[in-house]
């Protein structure tokens, strides 16, 4: 990994264009000079105007900002896809798996192939949970898979998302936009269609409803509120699907059920896509302070009345400590090697690969267990020798709070850059539904770092979103 | 022994409550050291509860009121035939969660490494380790006089609930006893939990309201050990909920929360 150049998805070493990108290419090769910087001023209002905005925390400069999206899009061939989607519905059939184990029989821990310790004592393991039969034995319905790719042929997966994914709108949105944008260049290739994801999450909302339910299923999007970072998204998916959007006094439970205040009086809910942290979901089974949630909401989820989406103690399954344990647990459930590989992970709690990880800090990346979205990271080649000191310190104190990574060399797409085209580096993240099916959205979203030589992608650390294309053949 | 329970809760509403849900885990199961022979629950709403078993297996309730009056009642009652099993109940029942599931470690659940520590190395079967555990815990905290009573119940963290008799004594609450024994058994490996039940008067103990642990032997399952009083579980002891902690196992649970007092009279029927 280290010093070598990194892959480029447009251009082979002898400076050829890749196959999936010829149309792109000469299409790049007839715009106009200022063409792409006209086209960036037209996305940013369309962008304003569609109202897609994200709220960065701990900033000054306004609460709402616009997400920079590059109009060049990124494009991924046929056969790479249907790789990539054959691992990822291995890997979400696999956790899913696991999380009906680890709130069962735990078999896995009993086999002795994930220490018993890391799962019962994980914050994000949550006891209540035991012994629930979720509709569909499903725990994870909707799973964001965050992949790396560092050459033609190797992904890395660098976390699963299970709790409750965000950036599924900018998937949808950064389509609609290319295609207003350059309408042209769709007549060009065969992409596939990403608009039919809200009718898919309707799809596997429905089919996730308690047996109890009658007739069409009644569906709910959760929100915390406006003051949430991903507010938009909750209405807009609301919107598409033509769901209820909801905060926690919308809601209340009567009789074990759980009912939507609406001007035609209570109405039944049986399916909840709750975009609200475990914690804050109830304050009568988790923390009792909080104020977003719904009282006796797990208690009616027990009692088998509403269904939870994502379950409560998803969590579990993708905390960092965990992760490097999933090629494992592919095997355990399915008897198959995973097709998707993790990143190498160092464990600092191990003292050799501790002494090792403290000597090389420089070039490696260290993640906090329990952090998200960039925080509380720190990517070694790009950080400073007080980074990396204070990082050290940090490791040493609490080896069990990190883990670390090799700094992967990701690759790069052609972006945008002040009337320029550039190499940035990029990351993807496909959307997963999982209910009566699997269902993948071909693409997702691409996150795009957009600083000259930068790795970290997230939005909140100045990162860029791409419309992502999937070629069909 | 057949044991007549009567236990009442009351607990007093904010002012201009809206909304009040309750969880309830009020309801005692059979089991093969007690049989339930009459048992029902009076509260406004039960009759529209949901019920549902929770992670841990307890019979629960979900009871919700609209704009309740300034106290709510709570009273469950009946009759339990026990019978003496020196504290065994024998292995998982069909629905509890796994043993293992015992052994997480949680915020009131800590034990110093001097309480168990002696035993890490023991050679002793893990039935030996536990009873010494329990002497061991009586050592640390004090044990009462005969006959001092062993009733009072306290939980700590966001809801307090107690008995409205507190006895006078400079001991610790019982569920003091019924954590640290836990605590050390966790620290040992071996998975523990918290019971809420009721005991009936005699043997030198005064009856009602109490709390104990249980711990599980690979050979003969789960084993009661009450520290407090120093004994397994008699046929005075009446199981009503299990959890990891008091507060797992609280008889209720409410939003808006505040302070409830339970009394529960437990007499030989």
């Amino acid at each position: 990994m280290g010093e070598k150049t990194p892959f480029d998805e447009m251009y082979n070493p002898d400076g050829s264009v890749r196959e999936p990108y010829r149309a792109l290419a000469e299409w790049l090769a007839e715009q106009p000079d200022k063409g792409l910087a006209l086209m960036q001023t037209d996305a940013e209002a369309i962008f304003r105007k569609l109202g897609i905005t994200f709220a960065v925390y701990g900033s000054d400069e306004g609460n709402e900002k616009v997400i920079p999206f590059d109009v060049i899009p990124r494009i991924i061939a046929a056969n790479e896809w249907r790789r990539l989607s054959k691992g990822i519905e291995q890997r979400v059939k696999a956790l899913n798996a696991f999380l009906y184990d680890i709130y069962h029989r735990q078999e896995i821990l009993k086999a002795g192939r994930v220490p018993e310790k890391l799962i019962l004592n994980n914050e994000a393991f949550c006891p209540q949970m035991m012994g629930l039969e979720p509709a569909k034995g499903v725990y994870a319905h909707i799973i964001g898979v965050d992949i790396v790719r560092v050459g033609p042929d190797e992904f890395y997966v660098l976390e699963d998302n299970l709790r409750t994914p965000s950036g599924v709108s900018y998937m949808l949105e950064d389509r609609e936009a290319m295609m207003l944008l350059a309408p042209d260049l769709f007549h060009r290739s065969k992409v596939a269609p990403v608009e039919i994801y809200p009718e898919n999450l309707r799809r596997t909302l429905e089919s996730v409803a308690p047996d109890s339910a009658r007739g069409a299923p009644n569906i709910a999007v959760l929100t915390p509120g406006i003051y949430n970072s991903a507010y938009f998204e909750h209405s807009f998916l609301a919107d598409q699907m033509g769901a209820q959007l909801c905060e926690g006094p919308d809601l209340f439970v009567d009789g074990g059920k759980v009912y939507m205040r609406t001007t035609c009086g209570p109405e039944q809910v049986d399916v909840i896509y709750r975009r609200i942290d475990d914690d804050y979901l109830d304050p009568l089974t988790f923390r009792p302070d909080s104020m977003l949630g719904v009282p006796g909401l797990f208690d009616a989820y027990r009692a088998g009345n509403v269904t939870l989406v994502n379950a409560p103690g998803t969590g579990i399954a993708d905390d960092k400590a965990v992760y490097t344990y999933v090629p494992d647990i592919i095997e355990f459930y399915l008897g198959e090697k995973a097709l998707l590989s993790n990143v190498p992970t160092y464990n600092c709690t191990d003292e050799d690969q501790r002494a090792w990880v403290l000597e090389n800090i420089a070039d490696l990346v260290v993640k906090e267990v329990h952090g998200s979205g960039g925080y509380g990271m720190m990517v070694g080649p790009t950080s400073t020798k007080a980074m990396h000191a204070e990082f050290r310190k940090k490791i040493e104190a609490r080896p069990d709070n990190y883990i670390v990574q090799p700094t992967l060399n990701l690759s790069t797409c052609p972006t945008h850059i002040s009337g320029d085209v550039a190499p940035r580096h990029v990351d993807l993240r496909p959307y997963v539904l999982v209910g009566d099916e699997v269902r993948i959205t071909p693409g997702g979203l691409t996150r795009v770092a957009l600083k000259k030589g930068s790795l970290v992608v997230n939005s909140s650390q100045g990162g860029g979103t791409k419309d992502t294309w999937v070629l069909e053949d | 022994m057949r044991i007549e329970i009567d236990h009442s809760l009351t607990f007093s509403l904010p002012p201009d409550t809206a909304q009040l849900v309750m969880h309830l885990l009020l309801t005692p199961a059979s089991g093969p050291s007690q049989t339930v022979e009459s048992w029902s629950i009076e509260a406004a709403g039960i009759g529209n509860a949901g019920r549902f078993r929770d992670g841990y297996g307890n019979a629960a309730h979900l009871v919700n009121q609209t704009r309740p009056d300034g106290e709510m009642r709570l009273v469950a009652r009946g009759v339990v035939r026990t019978t003496d099993t020196n504290g065994v109940l024998g292995r998982k029942l069909p629905d509890e969660p796994v043993p293992t599931l015992y052994k997480r470690v949680t915020a009131l659940t800590r034990a110093p490494v001097t309480l168990y520590g002696k035993f890490r190395s023991a050679k002793d079967n893990r039935l030996d380790v536990l009873h010494g555990l329990m002497a061991r815990v009586g050592e640390t905290l004090g044990l009462a006089e005969e006959a001092e009573p062993a009733t009072q119940m306290q939980a700590t963290g966001e809801q307090t609930q107690r008995q409205s008799a507190e006895p006078d004594s400079d001991l610790p609450p019982t569920i003091d006893y019924v954590h640290l024994f836990i605590g050390g058994a966790r620290a040992l490996d071996i998975p523990a939990r918290f019971v809420c039940g009721y005991l009936a008067p005699g043997d030198g103990m005064a009856g009602g309201l109490h709390a104990w642990a249980e711990a599980y032997d690979d050979k003969l399952g789960w084993i009661g050990f009450d520290a407090q009083n120093q004994v397994c579980p008699t046929e005075r002891y009446v199981r009503l909920a299990v959890g990891l902690d008091a507060e797992s196992a609280l008889p209720l649970r409410t939003v808006p929360i505040g302070e409830i007092v339970q009394e529960a009279v437990v007499k030989p029927a």
